[in-house]
Parts: C-alpha cells; sequence; structure tokens
C-alpha cells in the first residue's frame, strides 16, 4: 500500500501532487493519485462565552494541497483548525470538507488530527497505539499487521512491542503520526505537532511529514507558529490574525525543498514583517 | 535497582533479598535475649520460642487453621460486597455528573463518621452473627475504593479522551481502553488502603463480638492469661498484612507494567 504509492512517487515526482497555482492541471491530478479532502470555509464566526475568536473568515483548501496557518498565541488558529476538524461546532457559517468527485463513489477518507502532544496511551505498546487510527476497522489482527506498516513507514518498526514511556519525545511524535496515517486520511491537520521537539529532530519530522505527504496525496493543514517551518512545508501560508485571515500567500518554490534556500528566506522575512509589525490591538 | 548484568549479580541480589528482613530478626534475637536473661517477665512478654510453641500446639490442634479461615472467609466476604459497591460507585460518580451530584455529598458525611463507632448500633441490629462483621468490613473498605476510584477517573488526561474521541471510539470502547487503564493506578491505591481497613476492622469486630476468628482466639487467650497465643495472634496479623501487601504489589506489576514507577524495583 504505502510502499507502492512510495514507488510510483520515485518515478514520477510530482505528478502525484496537485499544483496548487494551476488549478486546471490540479483537476486533472487530484482524480488520479490524491486521496484528498477539499475545504471551504464560507463567513465562519466563532465565539468563546462573548469572546469572538474568529470574525468572518473565508477559504477554500483544494484536495491534495498543504497549507500552513501561522499567526500570534491568541489569534485562532487552532480553533480554525478544530473546527475544520469538526472539534468545535461554528457560532455562525457553513464548513465543507468534501471528497472529489471521483472518490465520492467510494466510502470518503477519514480526517485526523496531530496534536501538539503525542497523546499516546500511556498502557498500550507502541503498535497498538498506532491501531488506535484504525478504531472500528477490520479484524484486531488486520489492525495489528497495518499499524506495523504505518511503524515502518516513519521509521520505528523496531520499537513497536515497547512501552511509549520509554520512547524519546520525537519517537513519540513520530508514533503519533504513525497513529494519524494508518487509516490513510483524506485530510491530516497538524497542530503545531513539532513545536515541542529539539531543531535537529523538528527538520527530521519535517523531512517525514512532506515525504508521506507527497506519497499519500491528503490534504495537509499545518498550524505553526516556527514562519520557517511553515515556509518549508507549506505551499500555501495564510496568516491569520484577529480571527480573520490577513495575509495569503503562496510559495512556488519547488520540492524537494533546500534548508536556508534564499527565495524561501525572503518569504520568511515578509511574513515575520507582517507579524511583527502589524501592532496587535489589545 | 542495579543493572542485573553485572557480575556479583547474585551476591548483590541475596542482600537485597536478605537486608529488609534484617531488622525483625535483629529485634527477636534482642526480645528472646531479653526474657531468657530475666529482664522481662514473661507473664507481660513470652519469648519468641515461647510463642513459637503456642504456634506449634495451635497447629497440632488444628485450631489456628479453622480460625484463621473463618476469618480470612470474612475478610474477603466484606472485601468484596464493600469492595465491588465502592467501585461500582466510583465509576459512576466519575462518569456521570448526575450520579456524583445526588451521592457524593452524602458519601463524603458519612465518609466522616469512624466506621468502628457504629460497632454497639451493629451489635444491637445484627447481633454477634456473621453479618456484623460483614458490615463492618464492607462498609471499612467501601470508602477508600469508592475514593480513589472517583480521583482515578477525575485525574484522566482529558486529552487523551478528546483523542479517543477524535479516532472513533465508542462509550464502551473509551472505558475500556482510555478510562479504565488511566483509573488504575488510583484504584490500586484505594486497593491497599483498603486491604489494610480490613484487617483492622475484622480485629476489632472479632476481638468485641464473635464465637470463632483469630480476634476470638486472642481475646480467649486473654482470659486464660495465655500471653503467648496473644502475641501468636498479633504476629499472624502481621504476617497476613504483608501478604496482603505483597499480592497487591504482584498485581500492580502486572498491570502496571507500562507504568515506570511500577516496573521492577
Amino acid at each position: 500500500m504505502l510502499t507502492e504509492t512510495l514507488s510510483r512517487d520515485a518515478l514520477a515526482p510530482g505528478d502525484t501532487r496537485p499544483e496548487p497555482s494551476a488549478p486546471a492541471r490540479r483537476a486533472v491530478s487530484t482524480g488520479e493519485a490524491s486521496r484528498g479532502l477539499a475545504v471551504t470555509v464560507r463567513d465562519l464566526h466563532k465565539s468563546f462565552e462573548a469572546n469572538p475568536v474568529i470574525t468572518g473568515l473565508d477559504l477554500h483548501l483544494p484536495a491534495g494541497s498543504f497549507t500552513a496557518i501561522v499567526g500570534r498565541s491568541g489569534c485562532g488558529k487552532s480553533t480554525l483548525l478544530r473546527l475544520i476538524l469538526g472539534l468545535e461546532t461554528p457560532t455562525s457559517g457553513r464548513i465543507a470538507v468534501e471528497a472529489p468527485p471521483a472518490l465520492s463513489a467510494r466510502a470518503v477518507p477519514p480526517r485526523r488530527i496531530m496534536f501538539q502532544e503525542p497523546r499516546l496511551l500511556p498502557w498500550a505498546r507502541v503498535v497498538d497505539n498506532v491501531a488506535v487510527g484504525l478504531t472500528g476497522l477490520g479484524t484486531k489482527a488486520e489492525r495489528r499487521n497495518r499499524a506495523g506498516a504505518a511503524l515502518e513507514e516513519v521509521g520505528l518498526a523496531d520499537k513497536a512491542g515497547q512501552w511509549p514511556a520509554t520512547l524519546s519525545g520525537g519517537q513519540r511524535q513520530r508514533v503519533a503520526l504513525a497513529r494519524a496515517l494508518v487509516s490513510h486520511p483524506g485530510l491530516l491537520a497538524l497542530d503545531e505537532p513539532l513545536g515541542a521537539l529539539d531543531a535537529l529532530t523538528r527538520i527530521g519530522m519535517q523531512d517525514l511529514i512532506e515525504r508521506i505527504w507527497r506519497a499519500q496525496g491528503f490534504t495537509a493543514i499545518l498550524v505553526t507558529h516556527d514562519v520557517a517551518e511553515a515556509v518549508a512545508l507549506a505551499d500555501r501560508i495564510l496568516v491569520v490574525e484577529e480571527g480573520r485571515i490577513a495575509l495569503d500567500l503562496r510559495v512556488d518554490v519547488p520540492r524537494p525543498r533546500r534548508r536556508g534556500d534564499p527565495d524561501l528566506a525572503r518569504l520568511e522575512g515578509r511574513i515575520l514583517d507582517h507579524l511583527l509589525g502589524t501592532p496587535q490591538a489589545a | 535497582m542495579a543493572k542485573p548484568s553485572s557480575p556479583p549479580h547474585v551476591s548483590a541480589r541475596l542482600r537485597d533479598a536478605t537486608v529488609p528482613w534484617l531488622l525483625p530478626a535483629v529485634i527477636l534475637v534482642g526480645w528472646q535475649a531479653a526474657v531468657s536473661a530475666g529482664f522481662v517477665s514473661n507473664r507481660f512478654m513470652p519469648a519468641p520460642l515461647d510463642v513459637l510453641r503456642a504456634g506449634r500446639d495451635a497447629v497440632r490442634t488444628g485450631e489456628i487453621w479453622t480460625n484463621l479461615g473463618i476469618s480470612t472467609l470474612r475478610a474477603l466476604a466484606g472485601f468484596a460486597v464493600g469492595g465491588g459497591i465502592g467501585f461500582a460507585l466510583g465509576l459512576a460518580n466519575g462518569l456521570s455528573r448526575l450520579s456524583e451530584r445526588l451521592t457524593d455529598t452524602s458519601v463524603q458525611m458519612v465518609r466522616n463518621v469512624p466506621h468502628l463507632s457504629l460497632i454497639p448500633l451493629v451489635i444491637l441490629w445484627f447481633g454477634i452473627g456473621e453479618e456484623a462483621k460483614l458490615f463492618l468490613v464492607a462498609l471499612g473498605v467501601f470508602f477508600p475504593i469508592y475514593a480513589n476510584t472517583l480521583h482515578g477517573i477525575r485525574s484522566i488526561d482529558p486529552a487523551l479522551v478528546e483523542m479517543g474521541e477524535v479516532y472513533g471510539m465508542s462509550r464502551a470502547e473509551l472505558f475500556r481502553r482510555v478510562i479504565l487503564p488511566g483509573a488504575l493506578p488510583s484504584i490500586f491505591v484505594g486497593l491497599r488502603y483498603a486491604l489494610g481497613i480490613m484487617w483492622l476492622t475484622l480485629i476489632v469486630a472479632e476481638t468485641i463480638s464473635a464465637s470463632s476468628g483469630l480476634g476470638y482466639m486472642a481475646m480467649q487467650a486473654r482470659e486464660f492469661m495465655l500471653v503467648d497465643v496473644v502475641v501468636l495472634a498479633i504476629l499472624i496479623y502481621a504476617l497476613l498484612g504483608k501478604l496482603a501487601d505483597t499480592l497487591t504489589r504482584a498485581l500492580e506489576r502486572a498491570c502496571l507494567a507500562w507504568n515506570p514507577a511500577y516496573r521492577s524495583a
């Protein structure tokens, strides 16, 4: 399964991935390889008690795209992610998460989220934690097999029988990634999943996420504080401010991207200027 | 503890196994010496060898096994009833706001009444039959199991519960795979307390009102000034307490292997 898609990707890189800057081509390519879900948000509002967090937000994320959402703490980016995932209900407005027409005949792929913390069950062995991602699917043996394959994908096949407590922070987050991916989701939301990792581990995880995204073709939404991470991974970057999209940038740097690429650095600078230059309303 | 692969492995393990028993051994020897030398009158404190003899006699007549068996049966029955109810109510109140609001205040009020103070009332109700002992043990065991089960469920990381929900677990699956295992360490704390209270309550109840059992055996001995049998009974309590603790530890180690705090050592 995973390995098949991987080798096909290796033969024809780029073909499996929709090109966000070319809508016509995207329509063709998603039909073939992408299992992604498209997200459409219209005039979304969300308040907690009297506190408005999202104030009239419109957004369309094409199937198979990789979008990063950046912004200051408390700007509403995590709330937006939770709304899209259905973990919160909107105060008003509409959110549609749809499979492309070619896919809709079959079962709609699930949506998954990777949290800031790994949230592994400490009392379940690593492979059983990954199998949580297959809750309600197949027999126990099938779940274990697929979980083992997903662990291999994130490079932790040898840790399958261990307790989460024996793993390092980066390894735990990789287990969480395997759990999110084992059901082959159509949408993967990443809520600052790498925030707690050290710099080198984080770069390794970024590469892993990018590689698996290119192989599987799901729609990815990454919420992050780290502008460099957003620029390195995403096709498109949304800067959220006061519950609205303040800046919408495309990243047209070809993959694989090299860290320290001047184009990426320029983009990063622009976003940071925007974030730091705009005085925050009290 | 130390890496088991280190060379002085056998002697180190032997040392680890003997150290906890060093203090009891020294006390025993000192005790025997004090009584033999006449520092302590054996009318008040029999020498260990006398106690041993009393134990041998009790074993020979079979008296000890009868009493031990009866006491154990009472303890376990009371524990099953009180622990079962405490566990069930702890679960109900941990999982349902309504149930908690309905019962928790009442339980907390009753909890502050020392359960042994009910002995006069219990004797009035049940006489000195089995029901009295069962009731007291069940009541004593109920509270620690209830409180710790409730606390265990309360202290589960909501982030894990949310994770389970996101991954589509049903209520039953969420309970079996997230809530119960998460509450288990706390439930074990309650279990240990409850086992202690179980013996305490039973012995007190048997001492005051019974016609068989270990507590009764000790009281009978007091009437006939058989100090060695009294001390024998007390030693048996100590051993039973240790046995219960050892069993709980083994159970903890088997059930909580995932938790670094319970692994080996």
